[in-house]
């Protein structure tokens, strides 16, 4: 019950900041798929310097709940990537979606890289 | 008159915040628990979270169709539940985890099906709701 609220204790704001960030950078991004590839790669990187913490510090599995599985799970998400590759995809935009799935992939494993190594 | 403005546009703003909240919760505990339940059957973290990035995937496609209520449902299951079911920062903690344990075509091999079944899973789900809310576009 206890972990269950620790992690719905993280969900919320990273849910939130995700909606929010998305929606205030959408005039400013030309293309809202790269707000959501921002989000998703500052995430990568704080997940990977937590996961090296955790890994020097010993695991602390209330902590890892709340801002790994809570927050950083939240704050990042698959589904909104996945639909927004293949909108960029569907409407023709095949460099677009090659750059957004490549982009996103190597960035991602990069920061969680950086995130580990620093952490580590 | 501008506080009358101003009052709408907040309460507005907290409608939608609590519908992406409402659904945010559900969203992660399933995630969670998915990882805590069925990852020992899946081989691990990474086979769980790939299982819900895909079913998130499937819903969020389902989502980007022609439904009725489309705001907020969109806030409330697209935003909030399908957003916080999956998860990109893990998958790629994943696949960094299998290279660093020495599995690097392992790791590769989760990318891949991640994408190809991500993709598919989207497509599937907007199709689905294209063929039962067809009517709607007519």
């Amino acid at each position: 019950m206890r972990d269950a609220l620790l992690v719905a204790i993280g969900a919320v704001p990273g849910a939130w900041l995700r909606f929010r960030l998305v929606n205030h950078f959408e005039p400013l991004v030309p293309r809202k798929h790269w707000a959501t590839f921002g989000v998703n790669i500052t995430a990568c990187f704080a997940l990977g310097l937590i996961a090296a913490l955790a890994g020097r510090c010993g695991p602390d599995q209330q902590i890892g709940l709340l801002l790994a599985t809570g927050f950083l799970g939240s704050l990042s998400t698959f589904s909104t990537f996945a639909a927004e590759l293949l909108q960029s995809w569907l409407s023709g935009q095949r460099r677009e979606a090659l750059w957004l799935m490549g982009g996103s992939v190597g960035a991602g494993l990069a920061a969680v890289a950086a995130g580990m190594v620093i952490g580590g | 008159m501008a506080d009358q403005l101003e009052a709408r546009r907040l309460s507005f703003e907290l409608r939608e915040l609590f519908l992406v909240g409402l659904g945010a919760v559900p969203g992660a505990l399933l995630r969670w628990q998915s990882g805590v339940q069925l990852g020992p059957h899946l081989g691990g973290s990474a086979g769980a979270d790939l299982l819900v990035n895909l079913v998130g995937s499937f819903i969020l496609g389902f989502l980007a169709g022609p439904i009725p209520q489309r705001t907020s449902l969109v806030l409330l299951l697209g935003i909030g539940f399908c957003g916080c079911l999956t998860t990109f920062s893990s998958w790629m903690l994943d696949v960094a985890k299998l290279i660093h344990a020495g599995k690097p075509v392992w790791g590769l091999l989760l990318i891949a099906a991640s994408l190809v079944l991500g993709l598919l899973c989207a497509a599937g789900g907007l199709a689905l709701s294209r063929t039962l809310f067809r009517s709607q576009l007519d």
